[in-house]
């Protein structure tokens, strides 16, 4: 097999995952036998990736304390198999991946004080976003395979996380007929759901060239929700599609029921035709509001809106790049950052590092109480950082031996 | 397209021969007499000894060349159903891990080096893009005469870039004999094979076969955790028969034309044949199961050998064999089904995996040369030339418009030896440079924008690389040895150049390079007509640098580089040891313990906006997922019931062990579940020859404890096995 061939045999591997079944059971057992991890106080999650010259391999650390020491993988941390993504819902830290299969192991500390996993759930594929689903107890999976030989299904999967167990499934088929937009293929970038209805931004993809051929209009499919029936897609030309390749940071839906697109044709876009901008789906309509355009890159402190989480209140916590986008899978010139998208302004947090992204991965960040915790990578160190919301400004925390942070969250 | 970019690293070819020239005529080679050679079979160093050691066979020679060789005698596999991964991986330092039953995917390993790194010869010919129907796990034991393990250092006459050590295939040259088998066993395996030489003393018409069938159902019982497809549910463990997992393979090896003629020793036109069928069963992991995903390959590879001796001058030999190999795989995931282990099935959108005929044609053409001088007894000269040049086409009529189909690549490799030996009474000794010359051709994407724009381009690089070998004789009873190289490994076609969608050029890399050194003793404590001992034990020693890997630290799915990332340095002992009494029992033991560490402080990733270094977690510990300690131990009994009748009954047991290992860093993480257990196997055959050996019927028990056995990624590999085989053996 020479290298091509396996290029294509790894891709497949990695990106249409086998998994079975619509339904899955849970058990429970002890994550590890002799924890080590502390089940008191604040109970933190890693989801830490670690790169040696042979291959990569994934872990989840427990901490009671992000801002201080080292977060070493030295004799510590559950080993996971194979590529793993991470979700925070609810008091429960999900890793999400495998070999072959897509499992779901799901952390908490049960009614004993102990680490506890709910595993044995497999979904049909690996899921290109987890959303938590206004804070109920399940997250939406949703699966799309990155090209239409490895499948042409889109799935909407919802999972009860006390059980981890599959509660619906629901499927659209990805064809012209349904998603006409230039007889591209598709990749999801985000999603928002809004009452009966979810949203969700597209991002037409060559699946051969793996090139962004159609970057002059934004698209969200809109669905009613919980049938996930597709009701129509929405266009708008003023800016390039909304979301990247896998960054899940395409679309956020606020309190009082807007809807933000986020367009920033920077990480994995072949080409850029339009300047990178925040579009609005005003709250009652599902039709973008012409009245409403966030030029990201014409703001004060602004820049391209490449990785986001919402905190609240119309706003983001993001990592914004200010420099030129040099190729199509630069990941770079990324600081952190505080997006107010009603007031349409960027604050960089004040002693933000300047660091590269992790690619096509969620933003591994977290908030809470003000705060949004996120790592970064500076000079071959790589530490958390405490940004305290309001002030935009920024604490520098523990150090973590690992090559990268895929995730971050609190399970107590 | 437009033009071709070229890039060039070179050590220029004359400054090698200047170099080379003059080392070797600095060295005090004075000819006095002239003496024929058999310079391709490289044992030519051994010719005094030859005389010297009354009555030693041609695999005592091997052993004893300066290099580190095991030498495997085929003969002794003969009566039993064992191809030559079973044979192998009785030796030291070598481990071949399968992932399943007949035919499935292996991976090589030799004193820590696996994978490209290890060369696979066949009479000195370069065997790696032979297809998988001609691989060590379809040729029965009954085509060779013996097998040759070269451990770090290679003689010339193997010419190939091969960084940690090679094998070579001797395939039997008898003059006129017959050799039938056919052999019968669980999971319904058939193995048969059909082996034979006929010579014409009087016009030196020689035809030479050797021919093979293999079939398995390969449907053994593996302990899984069903998923119930409707409901989802992972079922409790239970004990189900794979159910897609059936091979089969057909090959052979033809030669025709003239031996023991004026102008040719011999001189042989013929082809490797061969082809097989493959269901898949799994994915990497037992969990991930198919019913329906199959591949299949074939290959047509016809060959060209001459030799002779005594060319033009006295002791001056040539020996040719060249090879155009044909071979085609084909790999086809097109059923829209997902099965459980269950055999259940549920419909999918496109197939089980990714939907795919993907069809690969390999073209390559082979030559290796030889030429050696005797000059005098003492001294000879030979010269090695192997060419392999290796192009591939692919298509996928599910997938058109692959990039990467439409862009062919090409890779040629030339090696050229050198070696200058020395054979006096106790002592031989080896001296040897070689260059490799690569020549690499691609295509990159240069456009700017998404309108592709493709462009032809190629590089060369030249590298040298020497290495020396000594053997003395401390006593008759007792040899030491000693050997080193500094060897390369040269990058692919894809490596260097990228293949225009996935991967990108990276001009900077190096090839792998290695230092490696054996140093070792064979001892014959007891060399009596009833008592025979003998121990070996070697040290070795290797220091490679600059693995080429693709670049880890790159998170975007498609460009991504090879870069030289890992330094591995591994210090390893092996010792055997061999006992026979009076021909009728027959005690063996080896071990290998391999110290294999991560060498690599950083791993160092070059983007746009500079360098970004990052310590290597592993550094300093053992490199994961490669066995470290493994052994063997073999008892035999060689009785005649009916010694009138010369009727012999051979008794064999043989048990295998390997330590447990971990595939991921095991100091990383807590309670590493990522571990292959500690694995013996414990193996009975027994063969009861007729006729001085014309008959012979063979049984057989493999694992017969039934233990759970291991490879990748705790794929199960098959439990207790019987197989039963005839053979028929006739020679003039």
């Amino acid at each position: 097999m020479n290298i091509s061939n396996l290029q294509t045999v790894l891709r497949t591997s990695l990106y249409a995952a086998l998994a079975l079944a619509v339904v899955s059971c849970s058990k429970d057992k002890d994550a590890d036998p002799n924890p080590t991890l502390p089940v008191t106080g604040e109970v933190y999650t890693l989801g830490l990736g670690v790169t040696t010259p042979e291959a990569t391999t994934n872990y989840v650390l427990l901490t009671n304390d992000l801002m201080s020491g080292t977060l070493s993988l030295i004799n510590n941390g559950i080993q996971q198999e194979g590529y793993r993504d991470y979700a925070n819902i609810g008091n429960h830290f999900q890793a999400i991946g495998g070999l072959g299969l897509t499992d779901v192991n799901s952390y908490y500390i049960d009614a004993s004080n102990q680490l506890a996993v709910k595993t044995g759930l497999n979904l049909q594929a690996r899921p290109v976003d987890t959303y938590d689903i206004d804070g109920t107890g399940s997250y939406l999976a949703v699966t799309l395979p990155s090209a239409p030989n490895e499948g042409t299904d889109l799935s909407f999967i919802t999972v009860d996380v006390a059980s981890n167990r599959i509660t619906n499934t629901k499927k659209i088929t990805v064809n012209s007929d349904n998603f006409p937009i230039d007889g591209e293929w598709m990749l999801h970038t985000g999603i928002a759901i809004r009452g009966s209805q979810a949203f969700q931004t597209i991002l037409p993809f060559d699946a051969e060239g793996w090139e962004t051929k159609k970057t002059d209009k934004t698209y969200v499919a809109v669905y009613s929700y919980p049938e996930f029936e597709l009701e129509k897609i929405i266009e708008d030309d003023r800016t390039g599609p909304a979301g990247a390749f896998n960054t899940r940071s395409g679309i956020f839906a606020t309190e009082s029921g807007d809807i933000y697109t986020i367009s920033h044709s920077g990480f994995g876009y072949s080409q850029r035709t339009k300047e990178p901008a925040v579009l609005k789906i005003a709250a009652g309509t599902s039709e973008f509001d012409a009245n409403y355009l966030f030029k990201t890159a014409d703001v004060a402190n602004g820049g391209r809106i490449v990785h986001a989480i919402y905190i609240g209140d119309n706003k983001l916590f993001a990592s914004v790049s200010g420099g030129t986008q040099e190729a199509q899978w630069d990941d770079q010139n990324l600081k952190f950052a505080i997006v107010d998208l009603a007031d349409q302004t960027i604050t960089t947090v004040a002693g933000s590092p300047t660091f590269s992204g992790d690619g096509g991965r969620s933003f591994a960040a977290f908030h809470k109480d003000g705060k949004a915790y996120a790592a970064a990578n500076v000079d071959g160190e790589l530490n958390i950082y405490e940004i305290d919301l309001d002030k935009a400004t920024l604490r520098k925390g523990a150090k973590v031996e690992a090559t990268f942070v895929g995730g971050i969250g609190q399970i107590r | 397209m437009g033009s071709k970019r070229s890039w060039n690293l070179y050590i220029p070819v004359h400054q090698w021969f200047v170099f080379t020239s003059a080392i070797f005529l600095s060295l005090p080679a004075v000819a006095q007499s002239t003496a024929d050679t058999t310079a391709t079979d490289s044992l030519q160093h051994h010719r005094i000894e030859e005389v010297r050691v009354v009555g030693k066979t041609i695999l005592h020679k091997a052993k004893e060349q300066a290099f580190n060789i095991n030498v495997i005698d085929a003969k002794q596999l003969y009566n039993s159903s064992a191809d030559l991964h079973h044979a192998l991986n009785q030796s030291t330092g070598v481990r071949i891990r399968e992932d399943g039953g007949m035919g499935s995917a292996f991976s090589f390993s030799l004193n820590g080096f696996t994978g490209k790194q290890v060369k696979m010869f066949v009479d000195g010919l370069p065997m790696d893009n032979f297809g998988s129907s001609l691989t060590l796990n379809n040729f029965p034991a009954t085509m060779a005469n013996r097998i040759e393990i070269y451990k770090g250092v290679l003689p010339v006459s193997l010419g190939a870039d091969a960084l940690g050590g090679a094998v070579n295939i001797v395939t039997r040259t008898n003059a006129n004999y017959l050799d039938l088998s056919y052999g019968y066993g669980s999971f319904n395996t058939h193995k048969a094979g059909l082996n034979g030489a006929f010579t014409d003393s009087e016009t030196g018409f020689t035809i030479r076969a050797n021919a093979f069938y293999n079939y398995s159902d390969n449907n053994y019982k593996v302990s899984v955790s069903p998923i119930d497809l409707t409901t989802g549910i992972v079922g409790p463990e239970q004990e189900v028969e794979r159910f897609h997992d059936a091979y089969n393979s057909i090959g052979a090896q033809v030669d025709l034309g003239l031996t023991g003629k004026a102008f040719a020793d011999h001189l042989l036109i013929g082809a490797l044949v061969g082809a097989n069928n493959r269901d898949i069963q799994t994915g990497v992991t037992m969990e991930q199961v198919f019913g329906a995903r199959t591949s299949r390959s074939n290959s047509f590879i016809p060959t060209l050998k001459y030799k002779k001796s005594d060319l033009f001058l006295d002791g001056l030999d040539l020996s040719l064999y060249s090879a155009y190999n044909m071979t085609a795989n084909h790999f086809v995931d097109t059923t829209r089904l997902r099965f459980n282990w269950l055999q259940e099935t549920i419909p999918t959108s496109t197939s089980e995996l990714s939907r795919t005929q993907l069809r690969n044609r390999d073209n390559e053409a082979l030559a290796t040369a030889n030429l050696s001088y005797g000059m005098s007894d003492k001294q000879a000269f030979s010269l090695n030339y192997v060419l392999t040049d290796f192009t591939r086409k692919s298509d996928d009529v599910e997938n058109p418009n692959n990039i990467t189909f439409l862009m062919p690549q090409r890779l040629r490799k030339q090696t050229l030896g050198i070696a200058w030996q020395t054979t006096y009474t106790r002592f031989t000794s080896t001296l040897f440079s070689k260059l490799y010359m690569l020549h690499a051709e691609s295509f990159e994407n240069i456009s700017r924008n998404t309108i592709a724009e493709y462009q032809a381009t190629e590089m060369n690089r030249t590298q040298a690389g020497y290495g020396a070998a000594a053997a003395y004789f401390v006593r008759p009873n007792l040899q030491v040895k000693a050997s080193y190289e500094h060897t390369y490994r040269l990058p692919e076609a894809t490596e260097l150049l990228g293949d225009g969608l996935f991967v990108r050029r990276n001009a900077k890399l190096r090839p792998e390079k290695s230092d490696n050194i054996n140093l070792g003793a064979l001892y014959t404590l007891l060399d009596g007509a009833i008592n025979h001992l003998q121990v070996e034990g070697n040290f070795t020693y290797r220091n490679a640098k600059d693995y080429i890997r693709q670049d880890q630290q790159q998170v975007q799915p498609v460009d991504r580089q090879f870069i030289n990332v890992g330094d591995v340095r591994t210090i390893g002992g092996e010792a055997e040891i061999k006992y026979s009494w009076n021909n009728k029992l027959f005690i063996g033991a080896n071990a290998t313990y391999q110290q294999i560490i991560d060498r690599t402080a950083f791993l160092v990733t070059e983007n746009l906006t500079g360098t970004i270094r990052t310590p290597n977690l592993n550094y300093g510990y053992r490199l994961p997922n490669m066995p470290y300690l493994f052994g063997n131990a073999n008892l035999g009994f060689r009785l005649q019931p009916n010694p009138q009748k010369d009727d012999v009954l051979t008794l064999n047991y043989n048990a295998s062990f390997v330590e447990k290992y971990y595939l991921t860093p095991n100091q990383i993480g807590k309670n590493n579940q990522d571990v292959i257990p500690r694995q013996i196997s414990h193996d009975l055959f027994a063969d009861y020859a007729l006729k001085k050996g014309k008959y012979v019927i063979a049984l057989e028990c493999k694992n017969l404890a039934n233990s759970k056995l291991y490879d990748n990624y705790l794929l199960q590999n098959p439990g207790r096995s019987f197989f039963v085989k005839l053979r028929y053996f006739i020679k003039r």
